[in-house]
């Protein structure tokens, strides 16, 4: 566990001062038809420190967490924030202060975990699959620990020690259509904890891989999509998707200020009545959530940001810069990810809220439309046009499922696409296995339900 | 820093491991940032890194840290040593043997941040002055960077860089309206030309412009795209990660594992990752694993020639390996019809400068949104678009290459012309 050598420089700020101590902690196994390809750890620690005069910010870090080391770093932040203030001369007032105050550990570090229960665990998986699922042309089984650990210690508002342990097993299946093209379905499993308490025992994952085992059966019989804008059940995997990048980027401060199209939606009718968004900090819906954020790198003290209310786009995600910029409070959005990185602005568990339809009945009130189950990736645009990957998918032909799909993409305005949402499920899908990217990557939760759309389809 | 890496590889060895390698860098990073048109932050990073292999039985362990302090060292070659009794034996993994031990030098005198800041802050007032609809985030850096490797077979290379980069994100707004953000990432050893005349800055900005007012594409339509250097990650990469790495062969995944000297692509297409190209700035000079780096076709005349294998992929799949790891430093030859030639010859298709897809699996299948992107009708560009997405079979769409352009864009990383592809289904709302 990280020792607290920074709280005895706090007297040596002498202006807006971040000082942060962080170690990110990887550890991973892959193997790849059987052969490990990985069996790799990686440590990346130090500490950094930002400092704000006149309207910029001077930057530093350095890997040695040592006294002298946190001196290096400040005086080198100080003397970069010099040097921008003097050629910039933006003569800006300090930033306005936050609440303050000192928020401990919430998950205190365990033990550490060894390699070879990775190895172990991820074998059994893979032998597991090779005995169950016969008509496979490959497979990749991959464990992940990603534990980070920061102490931050600020001028002015909330002093913070912070352990966020994420533990995730992957599974790839590869079969061959008829024609020997080779298609891929991907799970992931697992999300905020230590691997020793979310994975106890291999053949617990077996109900997840016998769906998985199934869903690519049907999907190397499967057709291609037919390219156009189509009634679509989104299912509740893609509804975190479409709540980060759809609608998540383009109301995140910095991109508002760079020129998106919510710049001129606030308050406005931007979504159905039927939908509602926020950007959890903690805790949603009296639940924990996947990766909760107490206090961000700013040391403002986290609180939900709520986004979309009924429809009505409420608010910005912001830094306290931005904050300052919009003249609202910062909630909290402040997040760096390694010790090296500035903090920028960032999702933390982003969702649109259930509502109340069942599943069931919106695919059955589809006549010739797709369900669109599993996601790989996606991209935001200033724009609003937004696009993902389709990895799973079916046709959906009087009410009733169809064939499978093969590989495709979806892509809307947001904005628009989010006007024809009539109906939404009353479940609910956390997903925190990914990353963000956005000059750095993040750990970001996004949830959501089912969503009956209009939504613009790849294919031929 | 030679002195550490050979103590570690000392270490394992006596720690027990048959064979060992070790890499360590330690440099610095200054990064100038602009947010919307307003510097906004200089960043310093004081970067170290000790990377280390060992083979015990024919398990491997590897373990990477950023501390190379003596303790440090001894706990990461201890750790390492673990590692390997977790791991699985394979007769695969191995070192490169000792050849002829090298120290590069690409210094270029240190870092100038006062004329780094004096470029930035030009490209900001020339973009202010000449496209005042752009807002633009960027970051300028200075990196300084030296790496030694050493193993236990007597292999041992320096490598002492330095050069700048720039990484540009922008968007045009009007009023309400709004174009597609778009990006551009450019490397260089000099600091002697204004940015915005770097590779495709200045065009792309300019179309971003253009961009303000789209159109969309009201029919689906099967025809030809133009794919912009910038393009790059679409095709090349997707190449790459889905039929030549090492990942692509060992899962048996690869749609060419059977395809060595074989034709599959137009014998327009000579594909090569070339780290020693003169347009490329600061790529390897020694692989992760051990060897002396040298250019390496993949496809030469659409024939492939080499997949893209490190020595474990090499020694695992049987293949050759490949002459270097630096796949992301692609070159495409120039091909012989100029680009406006290219546009004049497609009676409706697509100038894609940037595509915003998925990530591709081993079918080859590909789809996303045409973004920054023009509408070509009659042999001219005419509108841009918005909301249309383009679908195609990557395996299938480089046997259908009408045309490769003269002309060729260099941004430091690679070396691209533009290439047509047929074949492709566009479609609009």
């Amino acid at each position: 566990m990280l020792q607290d050598l920074l709280t005895t420089h706090k007297s040596a700020f002498k202006d807006y001062t971040e000082l942060r101590a962080q170690v990110n902690t990887t550890r991973r196994v892959s193997l790849v038809a059987g052969n490990m390809m990985a069996n790799a750890q990686v440590s990346e620690g130090g500490v950094s420190a930002r400092v704000y005069r006149g309207g910029t910010f001077g930057f530093a870090s350095a890997a040695s967490y040592t006294h002298e080391g946190v001196k290096n770093v400040l005086s080198a932040a100080t003397d970069n924030a010099i040097f921008m203030d003097s050629h910039v001369k933006k003569g800006k007032p300090p930033l306005p202060g936050v609440k303050a105050g000192n928020q401990p550990l919430v998950t205190t570090p365990g033990a550490d975990i060894p390699q070879s229960l990775l190895v172990e665990f991820a074998q059994a998986v893979d032998a597991l699959v090779v005995e169950k699922y016969k008509n496979l042309s490959s497979r990749t089984v991959a464990a992940n620990i990603l534990d980070i650990e920061k102490l931050l210690v600020v001028s002015d508002g909330m002093d913070s020690h912070f352990y966020q342990p994420r533990s995730m097993i992957y599974v790839f299946m590869t079969a061959e259509t008829a024609d020997g093209v080779p298609v891929e379905l991907m799970r992931s499993l697992g999300g905020f904890g230590r691997f020793d308490e979310l994975f106890t025992n291999p053949a617990l994952l077996t109900c997840e891989l016998d769906m998985l085992y199934e869903s690519l059966m049907k999907k190397r019989e499967g057709v291609y999509a037919e390219a156009g804008l189509h009634k679509c059940i989104l299912g509740s995997e893609m509804g975190g998707m479409l709540a980060h990048e759809a609608v998540g980027h383009t109301v995140e401060a910095d991109i508002v200020l760079n020129g998106s199209v919510a710049a001129h939606n606030l308050n406005k009718q931007v979504a159905s009545e039927m939908v509602s968004m926020v950007d959890f900090a903690h805790t949603a819906l009296g639940k924990p959530c996947p990766l909760p954020v107490y206090v961000d790198d700013e040391g403002v003290q986290a609180e939900d940001a709520v986004l979309i209310e009924n429809g009505i786009l409420k608010a910005f995600m912001h830094s306290r810069d931005t904050a300052r910029q919009f003249g609202v409070a910062p909630q909290g959005n402040a997040r760096a990810f390694t010790y090296s990185d500035e903090p920028l602005i960032r999702m933390r568990n982003t969702a649109i809220l259930p509502g109340r339809d069942k599943l069931e009945d919106m695919i059955a009130s589809i006549d010739n439309g797709y369900y669109l189950v599993k996601t790989g990736n996606g991209q935001a645009d200033s724009t609003g046009e937004f696009m993902f990957s389709v990895d799973e998918g079916y046709e959906i032909k009087n009410g009733k499922l169809g064939k499978a799909i093969r590989e495709t993409t979806v892509s809307g305005v947001a904005f628009e696409m989010l006007k024809t949402v009539d109906m939404i499920s009353d479940d609910m899908h956390w997903d925190s296995s990914g990353f963000c990217g956005k000059k750095q990557a993040m750990t970001t939760g996004m949830g959501g339900p089912a969503l009956r759309c209009d939504i613009n389809i790849g294919g031929k | 820093m030679k002195d550490i890496a050979a103590y570690a590889v000392e270490a394992m060895v006596k720690a027990g491991a048959d064979k060992a390698s070790c890499t360590v860098s330690s440099g610095r990073k200054d990064e100038l940032n602009v947010e919307t048109n307003n510097f906004s932050l200089l960043r310093t990073l004081f970067e170290d890194k000790l990377s280390l292999k060992a083979i015990k039985g024919g398990r491997k362990g590897t373990i990477t840290v950023n501390k190379l302090d003596k303790e440090s060292v001894n706990k990461a070659v201890e750790e390492c040593i673990t590692l390997t009794a977790s791991a699985t034996p394979d007769e695969a993994e191995d070192i490169a043997p000792m050849v002829e031990n090298k120290n590069f030098n690409r210094l270029i005198g240190g870092s100038d941040m006062a004329q780094l800041f004096a470029r930035s802050k030009e490209l900001l007032e020339t973009v202010a002055d000449q496209y005042p609809q752009i807002n633009l985030d960027l970051n300028s850096i200075f990196n300084n960077r030296k790496s030694v490797y050493a193993n236990s077979n007597g292999a041992e290379f320096c490598d002492e860089t330095e050069y700048y980069s720039l990484s540009t994100n922008f968007t045009a707004k009007e009023g309400e309206a709004s174009s597609s953000f778009n990006y551009y990432y450019t490397m260089m050893d000099s600091l002697a030309m204004p940015f915005l005349d770097m590779g495709m800055q200045r065009s792309l900005i300019e179309d971003s412009v253009k961009s303000l007012k789209t159109r969309t594409i009201d029919d689906k339509f099967v025809g030809k795209i133009i794919v912009a250097p910038s393009c790059d990650d679409m095709v090349w990469y997707t190449i790459l990660s889905c039929f030549l790495s090492n990942y692509a062969l060992i899962s048996d995944t690869s749609r060419w594992k059977d395809a060595l000297g074989t034709v599959v692509a137009d014998k327009k297409l000579t594909m090569c990752a070339a780290p020693l190209a003169p347009e490329i700035i600061a790529a390897e000079r020694f692989s992760g694993d051990g060897f002396v780096s040298q250019d390496a076709d993949f496809i030469r005349d659409g024939v492939l020639t080499s997949f893209a294998l490190d020595l474990y992929g090499a020694n695992k799949t049987g293949k050759p390996r490949t002459a270097n790891t630096s796949f992301y430093n692609i070159e495409v030859a120039a091909g012989d019809t100029p680009l406006a030639d290219m546009v004049k010859g497609i009676d409706k298709g697509i100038l894609l400068n940037r595509f915003s897809g998925a990530s591709p699996g081993p079918s080859g299948d590909i789809s996303g949104v045409a973004k920054n992107s023009f509408l070509i009708e009659n042999g001219q560009i005419t509108d841009a678009i918005s909301e249309t997405m383009v679908s195609f079979n990557i395996v299938d769409i480089l046997k259908n290459i009408p045309a490769i352009s003269k002309e060729r864009s260099a941004n430091g990383v690679t070396l691209l012309p533009w290439c047509c592809f047929d074949g492709i289904t566009v479609s609009g709302k």
